[in-house]
């Protein structure tokens, strides 16, 4: 075990300003990190701004370009890339930690320009593309720099396989457990309550899916209520649901983190019926932890972390019917959905930063065998002094 | 003219590609070592915790017996026979292990932890290693590589046939 205060870089492809699974991910290490005595900078696209943490570091504002189906706030460019490359130069680090590297932003940039003990996160779960396998030659010889390659599940682990022919040693996104234990259950939130938690807004979160198999559910169920926290407006959600049924739709609005507890605790039934584009199902972990029944879609990223069934109910993903049939099933058994709650809260403990951080550390130790310091890579350094550009 | 510039600028790319090729695959070559030494270590340390156990009272005289012989044929392997010679001693550790419940004073437990620590640790280093060695196989395949002979006179990497789920 080291126990000299090592400096860590850490690169966040994506913007800070927005919230994401990277982005929490990111922050939520870098505070492990930090309070384990090391010294940790963040470099990361963000406006420049007083709300910044003090270990982040701006490398600009971000843009927003279409990749892999969704847009992505990154950065790139000869601006950022000389950022990054004083950045490192100036950082006297001694391991870069690179979130993303296979997606065109800072991450990558870092991983070209950088030399010595760097280790790679792998976040997204995507299905087999062509496109990226054909962009695996250029990426190739920078992603073979990493030290130590990390996939935060099981699906990102197989999605770096098959496009890269890289293999990763899996390491779950983590959560802090014990947040979520003490939630207190309220009697507002209870009987055949069923919770979403999100921005609803947004289609891929799935609140669509939900509403559609709503119907179903209250011919079986009639005191069936959904309970739906998060940011949006919920007038134009209700627009869509049937009149008769508008009142069994609750909104919340945005929740605290300890109201959140509380409505883990309470809720019979926690679902995200997300549709897709999800690299890691955190919140689902955070249902776990707070002792809630979990119901969610099948898609890769959440099966991994259910276990395939295990430790929460799956149903087909976009299938409303399915969903409704899953969700009456479990509000009628309510031993079932203990048993199934009991097995989610043990499992949760896996994803506690108490260990997913030491596993982390784990890796960092061991790509830090050769002690050197990170530096600007200098294969490149011949060519850039001849061409001038140092 | 025109020729000329053409030619000088092809040349000079074909140059930049050959450096590059050859400092990408050294710094595999010096990924592969740096790896492997880091595997070694771990490896010895975890054989020499085995006969540690082997002498603590930990172990009855025949599962002694067994990890003693299994941690020296282990540490005297050599390089070809050395995966095959750890899964042995992964399997003599995995049985001790399993009998682990009946182990009480607290110096035992220690042991027995860091065995476990070490355990999660050496998982890693194989990935890493075998990663690396697979990179390095994979790269010097290649018809640059090969035609140019950037890899001089490094050994080929040996592929170690370390079982994933070792102990």
């Amino acid at each position: 075990m080291i126990d000299r205060t090592l400096r860590i870089g850490i690169v966040c492809p994506y913007s800070w300003d927005v919230p994401g699974g990277v982005q929490n991910h990111i922050r939520d290490l870098a505070e492990f990190l930090i309070n384990n005595g090391h010294y940790v900078e963040v470099l990361a696209p963000a406006t420049e701004s007083e709300d910044l943490p003090d270990y982040v570091v701006s490398a600009g504002r971000a843009v927003s370009i279409p990749y892999n189906g969704a847009v992505a706030r990154v950065l790139f460019g000869v601006g950022a890339n000389s950022r990054v490359r004083s950045w490192i130069n100036d950082g006297d680090f001694d391991l870069l930690h690179l979130h993303e590297p296979a997606i065109p932003s800072l991450s990558l940039l870092a991983c070209w320009a950088g030399e010595g003990a760097m280790v790679g996160t792998f976040h997204a779960a995507a299905k087999y593309q062509k496109a990226i396998v054909a962009i695996g030659p250029i990426l190739e010889p920078v992603i073979e720099k990493l030290s130590a390659r990390i996939a935060v599940s099981e699906s990102a682990r197989l999605t770096l396989t098959a496009h890269l022919e890289t293999d990763a040693i899996v390491i779950p996104n983590g959560i802090y457990a014990d947040n979520y234990r003490d939630g207190v259950s309220r009697t507002e939130w209870q009987g055949n309550t069923i919770g979403f938690l999100g921005r609803f807004e947004e289609d891929r979160k799935g609140l669509p899916v939900l509403l559609d198999a709503l119907p179903i559910i209250s011919r079986f169920i009639p005191d069936i209520r959904v309970l739906i926290a998060g940011p949006g407006d919920s007038e134009e959600v209700l627009e869509k649901v049937d009149p008769q049924l508008r009142n069994r739709v609750e909104f919340l609005g945005k929740i605290s983190e300890i109201d959140k507890a509380d409505f883990l605790a309470s809720v019979s039934l926690y679902i995200a019926p997300n549709t897709g584009g999800e690299s890691f199902g955190i919140i689902l972990a955070e249902a776990m932890a707070g002792g809630a029944a979990v119901v969610a879609s099948d898609i890769p990223a959440f099966a991994d972390v259910l276990g395939n069934g295990q430790f929460g109910a799956l149903f087909e993903s976009e299938n409303s019917e399915n969903l409704a049939k899953v969700i009456i099933d479990l509000l009628r058994d309510e031993t079932k959905r203990r048993e199934l709650a009991a097995a989610g809260a043990v499992h949760a403990q896996r994803f506690d930063w108490g260990q997913v951080g030491v596993e982390i550390f784990e890796v960092y130790e061991l790509a830090m065998v050769s002690g050197q310091k990170v530096s600007l890579t200098s294969e490149n350094r011949s060519w850039t002094r001849l061409l001038g550009r140092d | 003219m025109k020729n000329v510039i053409l030619f000088a600028g092809l040349a000079i790319l074909i140059f930049w590609y050959l450096t590059f090729s050859a400092s990408r695959l050294d710094r595999l070559h010096h990924r592969v070592e740096t790896s492997w030494a880091t595997l070694d270590s771990l490896l010895q340390k975890r054989a020499a915790i085995a006969l540690e156990v082997a002498r603590s009272a930990i172990t009855d005289p025949a599962t002694s017996l067994l990890l003693t012989a299994s941690a020296y044929q282990a540490r005297s392997a050599d390089v070809e026979d050395r995966s095959s010679a750890e899964s042995v001693l992964s399997g003599a550790l995995g049985m001790m292990l399993a009998e682990r419940e009946s182990i009480v004073t607290k110096s035992d437990q220690a042991l027995l932890h860091e065995l476990e620590e070490l355990t999660d640790k050496i998982k890693i280093a194989i990935a890493i290693h075998v990663e690396a060695v697979t990179r390095t196989q994979l790269i010097r395949r290649k018809l640059v590589f090969r035609l140019f002979r950037l890899a001089g006179k490094a050994p080929l990497p040996v592929t170690y046939e370390f079982e994933a789920d070792a102990i």
